[in-house]
């Protein structure tokens, strides 16, 4: 089981090396040059296995990746050998202001159709290629739909995954908050069903989070302890699937490093009942 | 519908426009766009005020998440990773009509600028084996190579006392403030040398033979020019001796050995 490796926590993490079986980071967070981020990193590194998890890819977006972006991030995997590689089914890039390509640094939603199939799985492959090794594709939260996707979600990842190779990262807190927007009648059965429409063998890594309600919308917004029914979620997931890495994700409202190991100790014992 | 445009219309709509194709309708269609606004606000704000701290101190914070989110939608990012947005913060402050009042600001932004690319860079050592170079060549045929990040800002402000008197502790700042208020009335120029010191990007205030010396290196200029254009009063060796103790210089480098070798930076 992991934690993501956020700055209020290095210091504590790096004196004290609870055990953990990886720690996270968000790669963009390390593409430059040098300095103290990727110093701690490395120094991370010599203890833990690093999930190296991608927020800007945008590997669904129509415009094309951007070299550069995928040339920092065949960098950071030379220099930190990660356990795994993820990004987002989403997009990122679009060409705004008489053809400038913006970047919205932002995980966008992409439409659920053969044509986006089609640019994820090319985009896919093209980073896999560059990177030498297979990467893991997640599911997202959304805030916004389109009315005329012509496949369901867990179909869009089963082709996904069979065509370009990839994994998948499934997040399980993000099939909650999106059932729960979606105002279905039963949130848990109808992520426990997007769990079981999954084929085996695809799910490479699962992600927990918490998540608020804001108004009439639920964000999610990792910023406080794991819903019940999402660690509910997380261990039909794990049933389902067997042992595979769980990652807890708390990236606003950063608690003391005790109670995010408290969080990671529950998805430990999850994985063993 | 095409996915290209599919996406260039919804990117257009976190802008303001409206879109079609939604499964989401009315109110709840709005909230979800809103909920996306929401964030490229928060993103702009917590990208731009990890860059550039100095000025939003100087602007507060209220008034500089209103600066970040008019910024955002001016000059959008164009890259995935926000340490590498902001380069045109500067001077678009600078141009800002509502901010004529403080000419001062767009080197204040500079100087962030700096600091947010020093501590970005690469890291490197002295090359101490280079300082031979010093007794056995020609000085027309060396160049001294600063560390990676440095960097020279020549201002009209005082941009050094400004800077410093933000990262005072409220009870000391109040004579700093008012030495900055005199020093911008005056409009007293500054020079400042960004390096890094640990981990850290530091501030150093520059003579001006200093100043003119450092601009020299880091123009790329040969040892010999760049110690004419510092001037008969810049002393050398003492200049050597402060970098080596403060780590400013990376290594002498011939420059026969090429631009290349002259510019490239260091692994």
């Amino acid at each position: 089981m992991g934690i993501g490796l956020r700055q209020p926590h290095y210091a504590e993490l790096l004196d004290s090396l609870p055990a953990l079986g990886f720690v996270e980071v968000h790669s963009e967070n390390f593409f430059a040059d040098g300095g103290a981020a990727l110093a701690v990193l490395q120094q991370a590194r010599k203890h833990y296995p690093v999930s190296l998890h991608g927020v800007g890819l945008g590997l669904g977006s129509a415009a094309g990746l951007d070299p550069w972006h995928l040339d920092r991030l065949a960098r950071l995997v030379d220099r930190v050998d990660p356990a795994r590689v993820s990004d987002h089914a989403c997009f990122a890039r679009a060409a705004l202001h008489g053809g400038d390509v913006v970047h919205a640094n932002d995980l966008l939603p992409i439409a659920f159709n053969d044509a986006s199939l089609a640019l994820m799985v090319g985009h896919v492959s093209q980073v896999q290629e560059r990177l030498g090794r297979t990467m893991l594709v997640e599911n997202l939260s959304s805030y916004l739909s389109f009315s005329d996707d012509s496949m369901r979600e867990p179909e869009f990842f089963a082709q996904l995954c069979r065509r370009s190779g990839c994994g998948m990262l499934l997040d399980v807190n993000n099939l909650m908050v999106n059932a729960l927007n979606a105002g279905v009648r039963d949130p848990v059965a109808h992520c426990r069903a997007f769990v079981d429409a999954l084929p085996m063998g695809i799910v490479g890594e699962i992600h927990v989070a918490g998540y608020c309600q804001a108004d009439d919308l639920v964000i999610d917004d990792h910023g406080s302890r794991v819903r019940p029914e999402v660690w509910a979620l997380c261990a039909h997931a794990l049933q389902r699937f067997g042992a595979v890495p769980v990652l807890v994700e708390w990236d606003t409202d950063v608690p003391a490093l005790a109670v995010l190991l408290s969080e990671a100790a529950h998805a430990e014992s999850l994985s063993h009942g | 519908m095409d996915e290209a445009r599919r996406q260039r219309d919804l990117l257009h709509a976190l802008g303001g426009t409206g879109i079609d194709g939604l499964r989401e309708q009315g109110a709840r269609a709005a909230r979800g766009l809103a909920a996306y606004r929401a964030n490229a606000e928060a993103t702009a704000d917590r990208a731009l005020a990890a860059a550039f701290a100095t000025v939003r101190a100087m602007v507060g914070p209220e008034d500089f998440r209103r600066l970040a989110r008019a910024f955002w939608e001016a000059h959008p990012p164009q890259r995935g990773d926000l340490g590498e947005w902001g380069d045109a913060f500067p001077p678009w402050l600078q141009a800002h009509a509502d901010l004529a009042a403080w000419p001062y600001l767009g080197d204040c932004a500079r100087l962030d600028l700096a600091l947010h690319r020093n501590e970005r860079a690469a890291d490197a050592a002295l090359d101490a084996g280079s300082l031979t170079l010093l007794e056995s060549t020609d000085p027309a045929r060396l160049h001294l190579r600063l560390m990676p990040g440095t960097t020279l800002l020549r201002s009209a402000w005082p941009v050094v006392s400004i800077h410093r008197a933000h990262q005072l502790d409220p009870a000391a700042a109040d004579p700093a403030f008012a030495a900055v208020r005199a020093a911008i009335a005056a409009q007293v120029g500054e020079d400042a040398l960004v390096v890094r010191e640990g981990w850290r990007a530091v501030v150093h205030p520059l003579a001006g033979a200093e100043a003119r010396w450092t601009e020299g290196l880091l123009s790329g200029a040969n040892l010999d020019d760049a110690l004419r254009s510092a001037g008969a009063s810049f002393d050398f060796a003492a200049w050597l001796q402060n970098a080596l103790r403060r780590q400013w210089l990376n290594a002498v480098v011939a420059v026969h050995d090429g631009p290349q070798a002259l510019h490239g930076t260091p692994s």
